[in-house]
């Protein structure tokens, strides 16, 4: 135990030579989440707007009807209107510069309020996918709109505008009057079906299937720091992992094998020195997320045990890749193709919130992945003390196989090599 | 007291040491000289428990390397060829670790660390990163981290490559110290003359197998090396040579106006015969020079090569 510990101590001292690269494990994820974590927020509170050009070769009152709708009230928060010719908008489409062209015929707005068959022209932008989109479906919505008001009060509209979109102006005070009272007495016969409403609309949300009360903190941030948090555990883990070749190439590995310790107990010393960078750099990035998302900082040590916990299985994990390699750069080279994919799966670069299902899936399954997930119940949830214990002894299977995995490539072929 | 019977180590079908027997006494140096790929270094690596041999025995003061891994290591300190430090730490640290290694705990590993590094003159650089180090202050180190635990047997591979005087002169001191406080010593060296100077006992190994072994003069004697005399002075060519050549065993390899060289076995006891003969002849010798066989010469002798090559 003694030598365990000095081997430890003279690892530790050796790492901290080099507080450079300490910092960039920790800091280099907190980097990337905090710039995804800044992209995405940015999105969520400013999401692009459609562009779309109208030109209204009609110049009816339906069809002024039907740009004032696009470009009234919320409508205008998720629409962006601007009036065009027709010529110079299909040129613009062709450009790219906006999201849909908007064509409302001539005649349009005589033929809609005589129920006579029309159509209106939707010119999209086949570069860009979901805005031209969001402009159907608006369209479809509006054009549903003047449907249904020609069927509530088309005797009145047709009354009042039977000779309207001909004269191009605006109804006088007593044709409005007249309309108003009568669209007034066929609001008052169906607002026994409006008002209340006898539909009511239950919006809900999902919540977690486990777990007391949800503490969870909204925002994109907190899908965020597992997934840092254990990108620079990754990182840690693999780097520390190639110390070992260090020690191969400059010859205190063979020199080590020569004294009477042991390769375990060299071995574990070389655990415990990585261990204990990893829960300091963990205890970092927790905090400083925690801190910002403002959870319960008494959650703390038992998020960084874990993450130390999982770290040490990480660590072993590399270790047992780096003594197959053939050298110091191979052993680099297969660490980063381990870590990586694991890093894009595990959800480190992306929350499995934002993955596709079939890829959350496998994802939480890695073995990165399942120990964030373990960590999501510790900082978000309250995970039983049964429930602690099993996860805890799942991890300290794993490290010990891997331990004596590692234990017997280095003694029989690592060293001698 | 090193007791190696019968090595044989083998990788795959090639066979880099065979039938490789040695002892090492205790306070005495057995050098172990060899051309590059001769099998020092898989020696020195069976002995030291890091190879596990093919065939044959290996026991360190009585403890069977393989069968009592951990005795046979307690008492045994290695000095690798190439440096084996860390480099970001410090000459104490090093110290420390290694010292660690082989068993040592608090006040007894304080104070052998500061011994260690009196002995190897390295007390005033004791705390500073050892990269820092000149070539030869790491080589004094590497050999300090080597008896930090006060080993009763060491293997010194090459332990004075590359070093400037100065280190060379203080790695030798403390390698005389070791032997003085008996250690038992293997040694392996480039340096011939460094061999001569230490070594009681000496073996020549190559291509995998012991040529030849014993003492410095027994391997002399053994190869039928002779002396070399060198004569300067006023001699007759002619008259010299059949002069030279009434005395038994005596051989005249150059023979010039001003100078005389001559090839005899125990030269300096024939030296009061040779003048005789010269005088007698009319030669005038003004300076006599004797040069024994050295172990280079009974090396290529041997090998058929120069160490070095």
């Amino acid at each position: 135990m003694g030598f365990v510990l000095n081997a430890a101590l003279k690892d530790l001292q050796r790492h901290l030579r080099d507080p450079l690269a300490l910092a960039l494990w920790v800091a280099l994820p907190l980097l990337i989440g905090g710039l995804l974590t800044l992209l995405l927020s940015g999105i969520e509170e400013r999401p692009p707007r459609p562009h779309l050009l109208v030109a209204d070769e009609d110049g009816g009152v339906v069809g002024d009807l039907l740009v004032r709708a696009f470009a009234a009230g919320r409508a205008r928060a998720f629409l962006e209107v601007e009036p065009a010719e027709t010529a110079q908008g299909r040129e613009r489409m062709a450009q790219g510069e906006a999201s849909a062209l908007l064509i409302i015929p001539a005649g349009f707005s005589r033929a809609a309020l005589r129920d006579q068959p029309t159509k209106l022209v939707l010119v999209t932008n086949p570069a860009q996918r979901i805005l031209p989109e969001i402009v159907k479906e608006g369209l479809d919505l509006v054009v549903e709109m003047i449907f249904y008001l020609h069927h509530l009060a088309g005797p009145e509209l047709h009354q009042l505008l039977a000779d309207l979109p001909d004269r191009r102006e605006p109804p006088s005070d007593d044709e409005i009057s007249l309309i108003s009272r009568s669209f007034s007495d066929r609001a008052q016969r169906a607002a026994k079906y409006l008002s209340p409403p006898v539909i009511e609309l239950a919006s809900t949300a999902d919540q977690p299937s486990s777990g007391g009360p949800a503490a969870r903190t909204d925002g994109v941030a907190k899908h965020f720091l597992p997934g840092i948090l254990f990108m620079s555990l990754l990182f840690m883990a693999g780097n520390l992992s190639g110390d070992l070749w260090r020690e191969r190439d400059q010859g205190t590995l063979r020199r080590a094998a020569c004294t009477p310790a042991s390769t375990a107990a060299l071995l574990a010393g070389k655990l415990v020195a990585s261990v204990a960078l990893i829960f300091a750099g963990a205890l970092v990035v927790l905090t400083a997320g925690m801190l910002y998302l403002k959870l319960p900082l008494v959650r703390l040590p038992l998020a960084a045990l874990w993450s130390a916990l999982a770290g040490a299985a990480l660590f072993l994990l590399f270790l047992a890749v780096q003594l197959y390699a053939s050298n110091q750069r191979a052993g680099m080279v297969l660490t980063n193709c381990v870590a990586f994919p694991l890093m894009f799966l595990g959800g480190s670069f992306f929350p499995f919130e934002s993955m596709p299902a079939w890829m959350a899936a496998v994802g939480r399954n890695t073995p990165n992945g399942w120990a964030l997930g373990r960590l999501e119940e510790i900082l978000f949830e309250s995970p039983t003390a049964g429930h602690l214990a099993g996860m805890t002894a799942i991890v300290l299977a794993v490290c010990g196989a891997l331990f004596l995995f590692s234990e017997r490539r280095l003694r029989r072929a690592f060293v001698r090599r | 007291m090193i007791e190696v019977e019968n090595l044989e180590k083998k990788y795959g079908d090639v066979t880099a040491v065979s039938q490789v027997n040695l002892t090492a006494e205790p306070g005495k140096i057995f050098g172990l000289l060899g051309p590059n790929g001769a099998g020092k270094s898989t020696t020195i690596g069976c002995i030291s428990g890091l190879l596990e041999p093919s065939a044959g025995r290996i026991r360190v003061l009585g403890h069977d390397v393989v069968l009592e891994r951990r005795a046979a290591r307690e008492k045994l300190g290695v000095v690798p060829q190439e440096l084996a430090l860390y480099e970001d730490l410090s000459a104490t640290a090093n110290l420390r670790y290694w010292g660690a290694a082989y068993g040592l705990r608090g006040t007894e590993l304080a104070q052998r660390v500061r011994e260690v590094l009196v002995a190897t003159g390295l007390v005033d650089r004791a705390k500073e990163p050892i990269k820092r180090f000149s070539g030869g202050m790491k080589r004094r180190l590497n050999l300090g981290c080597g008896i930090v635990h006060r080993p009763r047997v060491l293997l010194l591979d090459e332990p004075t490559v590359g070093v400037d005087p100065q280190s060379r002169v203080r790695l030798l001191e403390v390698v005389r110290e070791q032997v003085e406080a008996g250690t038992c010593l293997l040694y392996t060296t480039h340096y011939l003359e460094e061999a001569e100077m230490l070594c009681d006992h000496i073996a020549i190994i190559d291509h995998g197998k012991i040529i030849a072994a014993g003492t410095l003069a027994e391997l002399r004697g053994m190869v039928g090396e002779r002396d070399t005399v060198r004569l300067a002075g006023r001699f007759d060519p002619a008259k010299a040579r059949g002069a030279i050549g009434q005395i038994e065993g005596a051989e005249v390899v150059h023979a010039e106006e001003d100078e005389l060289r001559l090839a005899l076995r125990e030269a300096s006891q024939k030296l009061p015969q040779l003048f005789s003969a010269l005088t007698s002849a009319g030669a005038v010798v003004r300076e006599t020079t004797v040069t024994r066989p050295s172990l280079e010469s009974v090396f290529i002798h041997l090998t058929g090569k120069e160490l070095r090559e």
